[in-house]
Order: structure tokens, then sequence, then C-alpha cells
């Protein structure tokens, strides 16, 4: 399971800035980041290459933060290879919260974060790892991609 | 168990008979004694005799703290010097004082009101009553004082303040009642968990708690950390002190005792009374004080009539626990809004007290309510879909109690700014 760095952000701007600039001066890489956003406030989603100290460095600037357990699966970076993971999920009636790409280094695949709902979680473990060209990553192994 | 049960389970029909009587000489008295009174009653074009059922009432004029202060320090007092006993003072934060003095007579109704009271909310003739109410020209102290010697209770003098004393003599001397403000409960508890001393070990099994408004939340917070039942007790100086109202062992609003006092509902805008079960300010009559009889006191507080019977068998109306103050109250867009409704929502909504603040606007001619709402850990989700339906469930909710439509806003933690620990509660952009 992957720990995703969850922060509430109310809607304007300078709020992002903020937050980048104070995990760049503690020198806490961000490998993967994504936003949804509302009129009035957004979700800012974040992978840190080190999620405890980015934990520490958060709260001690007072922001709240949470930890949400996401899945991250390697797949072939060619057309249909998202396809053949979702097609896995449906086939389980599993639905995807949200998804979003997380930038490899040292591979070609492509990488996919996605949250399913908390009480089919397991589930959906279960169900990629049965796909044959789907590999669920686990925390170490993604942060070395 | 009742103090004084004939009193305190009359029927309903005899205790307004009483009422009546008991009105009828109090209002005689202060037109006879007290020229502000005199003056009053021939403004509105009154006279005693026009008193002919507790329903007249209405016709006679209110008295305000206003009213207390222009007649500085004794001008409202029926009885000359001599016969007062004590003279007690509310610590006026804007100028002076205000005064109130008591009677032997007053002093023994007040003693007899605060033992039924005691009673009421659990304390008998053997238990151990610590009362950390200040003494001195505050009621607080010498109120339940008097009232649990009566009792025939032990009670411990100790006055406000003084943590540590109070935890010893607690623990050595065997408090089974504990009275102060709610407050000072909590900081208490917090007290005891610190020193690692578990409530279970203490005697401990009520406290009675007034002076200051607070929610059901910090009953169930005060009873958990002290392991004790927790009652709210209602009064205040101008009227008599505590022990007007108390809550009786159904903690379900507080009786007030009718044969000394005449509780009325008004909306406090247009003064009109309310009919029973409607939220408005709380208005006073005294009906057997001798000292400083007050008429029609606007007491500023929040709150309503239940009149539905109770089941410990008392008569007495009830009063809730009270919602605040009118000096907190808002009107938007002709509607009384006060910030304790939006409170009660957003703590049913989210189980913890959140972070708030009310910006009021006017867009053109209409007034909008805007909801900043803090989040908090508890409420926080990194699904949109679930914040949405937050801010659906406290609009809905804000709808349902007050009939405005809110905008809800979800603001970062911490961003709302504190004074004192307590948010800002209230800003009012409108430019009348």
């Amino acid at each position: 399971m992957i720990r995703q760095v969850s922060i509430f952000m109310e809607n304007h701007e300078g709020r992002l800035n903020n937050l980048l600039k104070i995990l760049a001066e503690n020198d806490i890489n961000i490998r993967s980041l994504n936003i949804a956003e509302t009129m009035d406030y957004g979700i800012v989603r974040l992978i840190l290459q080190e999620t405890d100290k980015g934990l520490g460095v958060l709260k001690k600037h007072n922001i709240m933060s949470s930890l949400t357990p996401v899945l991250a699966a390697e797949i072939s970076d060619q057309p249909g290879g998202l396809s053949i993971l979702v097609d896995a999920l449906t086939r389980e009636k599993i639905n995807i919260v949200y998804a979003y790409s997380f930038l490899p280094k040292k591979t070609d695949n492509a990488i996919i974060i996605m949250r399913v709902d908390d009480e089919v979680l397991d589930k959906a473990v279960e169900t990629l790892k049965a796909v044959p060209g789907i590999n669920l990553l686990d925390r170490e192994t993604l942060l070395l991609k | 168990m009742y103090w004084n049960k004939s009193y305190e389970c009359m029927p309903r029909e005899k205790l307004q008979e009483l009422q009546l009587e008991r009105l009828k000489r109090m209002v005689s008295r202060i037109y006879h004694d007290v020229p502000f009174y005199r003056n009053k009653f021939q403004e509105c074009g009154i006279m005693p005799e026009d008193i002919q059922s507790l329903a007249d009432l209405q016709k006679l004029p209110f008295t305000t703290k206003v009213d207390l202060r222009d007649n500085y320090p004794y001008g409202l007092f029926t009885v000359p010097l001599e016969q007062i006993v004590r003279i007690h003072a509310s610590s006026g934060t804007t100028g002076k004082p205000t005064v109130v003095g008591y009677t032997r007579n007053d002093i023994a109704t007040w003693s007899e009101l605060m033992a039924r009271s005691l009673m009421a909310a659990g304390a008998r003739p053997h238990s151990v009553i610590q009362n950390a109410y200040g003494y001195g020209l505050f009621t607080g102290g010498l109120g339940v004082h008097y009232g649990a010697e009566r009792l025939g209770a032990s009670i411990i003098p100790i006055s406000g303040g003084n943590t540590a004393k109070q935890i010893m003599i607690m623990k050595d001397f065997g408090s089974t009642v504990l009275t102060c403000t709610p407050s000072y409960a909590i900081y208490l508890a917090e007290v005891l968990k610190e020193q690692g001393i578990d409530p279970e070990a203490l005697k401990l099994e009520v406290g009675i708690f007034g002076a200051e408004p607070w929610s059901e939340n910090i009953r169930k917070e005060i009873e958990k950390k002290l392991k004790i039942k927790a009652y709210d007790i209602y009064g205040l100086s101008e009227i008599m002190g505590p022990g007007v109202a108390i809550e009786c062992e159904c903690q379900n609003g507080l009786h007030m005792w009718e044969d000394h006092f005449i509780p009325e509902i008004i909306d406090p805008v247009t003064l009109e009374v309310l009919p029973h079960g409607e939220q408005g300010e709380l208005v006073i009559t005294t009906i057997t004080k001798e000292g400083i009889p007050i008429l029609r006191y606007r007491t500023r507080d929040i709150t309503k009539i239940i009149d539905e019977p109770c089941a410990c068998g008392r008569t007495h109306l009830r009063i809730s626990r009270l919602q605040g103050r009118t000096d907190d109250m808002l009107i938007i867009r002709g509607v009384n809004v006060f910030p304790t409704q939006i409170e009660s929502v957003l703590l049913e909504v989210s189980e913890v007290e959140p972070h708030y603040q009310l910006v009021v606007r006017r867009d053109g001619s209409l007034d909008t309510l805007e909801v900043k709402v803090e989040l908090s850990e508890t409420l926080f989700s990194d699904k949109i879909s679930n914040l949405e339906k937050l801010e659906r469930r406290i609009k809905e909710r804000i709808n349902s109690v007050t009939g405005i439509n809110a905008k809800i806003s979800l603001v970062e933690p911490k961003s709302l700014p504190r004074s004192e620990g307590k948010s800002q509660r209230v800003v009012d952009l409108r430019k009348i």
C-alpha cells in the first residue's frame, strides 16, 4: 500500500506556493502531485519521497494533512495499457474514486496511482495481483522507480 | 425526592391562584413605595387595580439593567435600609455595578429555593458540598452556602480558585457534591488527570454548575471526566441569585420556582410575548421579593418555556438550557438568528465543536449569511464528494433550524481569528 499525503487548501493564489516552499526548504521531494478543486477549496494529494519527514515538517508548520492509503500499479506504457487495469476492476464492480499518473525515472512503463473505497481496498489488491501485465507496487519499490 | 413537596408539586391551578394573589400584592406595593415604578405605571396609563389576571402582567412595563444602573445604588429598594440584611452587586463590565438588597425574609426565601434546587439536583442532607463558587459580592458563593445549610448538608465554603487545595479537600474531606462554574469543573477534571488521580477514587457524585452558559456536549464531557451527574442551575442577582431555576433528575430543562417568580418569553425586537415553546428572551417577575422587587426583568438570556409535565412530578414550568444572550442575536432577512443555533448544528454534524465564523453581508437589498467552518482532522476527507456532502448536511440543518439559506465555506484549520482561544464568531459587514 502506498501512503499518500492529502492536504486541504483554500482555493486562492499563494496557498499552493506556500506549501511547496515549505517542502522545498526542507528538502522533501515530491514524486507525484494531484489537485482536485472546487470553487472554494481544493485537496492536494502528494506522494513524497520521504513521507514521515514530510508529515513532521507539515505538522511543524501547522498544516493539517492526513494519510490516505492508495494503490500504485505499473502497467505498460502503450495504447490499452490502462484499459486492462480498469477492465479488471470493473469486472469486480470496484469503483475508482480518483487516479493520477506517477512519473517514473527508471522504467519505460507507466505507473498509475489510484484510490478505491476503503471497504473494497483488499479486494482491489487481490484482483490486480491476479492480472498478468500489472505489477502492483509496494511503498519501497515505488519510490525506487 | 423533594424538599418541599406541597409547593414543588402544587397543582397548576392552585399555583396560578397563588401567583396572581402575590403578583397583585407586589404590584400595589411597588406602585406606592417606589417612585420609579409609579412613574412608569403612569406613563403606561396603568393602575395596580388593572391587574386582575396573570395575563394582565403583559400590560406592565419592563425593567432593564439600565433601570437598575440609573437608580444606583438603592433607588429601587422598596424598604428602608435598616430592613436590608445583605447587599450583593453584580460586576459591571461597563461603569457601575448593579446593586441588590435582601431583607431577612428574602434571605429565608433564597435559602428555601436553593435547598429545593440542591435537593432536585441530587444533593441530600448527608451530602458534603464543596462550594467552589466565589464568595463575596457575587451571589454564587453565599447563595449556595445558605441553601446547603438550610438543607442540612455539610458545606465546605472553599470559594473559587486554588485548585491544588480544591483537589486536596475533595480527596481528604470526601466531598460528594461540587458546585462551581462548568468551565472550572472542566479545569478541575484536567488537573485531576494530570496528577493521575482517578475520579472513581473520589466520593464525588453530583456537580451543580451554572453562572455561565454551557452546552449539552460540555455536560457529557464533565460527566465522563469526573464520573458524576452534572446539573444546570440558573440564577441572576437582579432576580435573586442561584436557585431561580434548576434541573431535576430528568436533566431536560430547568424548573423555575413559580411560587416566587413568573417567567415570560418575549421577542427581543418587537417585545411581544411569545407562546410557550417558542424561543426568545426570558423575562422574569419576582412576586415575593421585599428588598428589591423587580417587574418583568429583561434577562437578555435566550431560552424557551417547556410546559409539558415533567416526569419528576414537579409542576413548575421548565426553561430550556440557555441558548445564548440577546446581545449576540443577529437579524438576517427579518429572522432572529443566534450563533448558538449554528453552533448546535455544527456540534450535531461533527460531534466535536468546530471553530466557525458567521459573516453577514448585504447584497443589494438582500442579507446573506456565510458560515465559515474550520476543517478539523475528524471532518477532513480526501474525497471531494465527502466534503461536499458535509457542506450540504450543514446547510440543510441550518436551514431547518433557522430557516435561512446559508452559504457554507469550509476553511483551512486554524485560519479563523481567535481572541482568547475563542473565535470571533460574528462579522457583520452590512452597512445600514
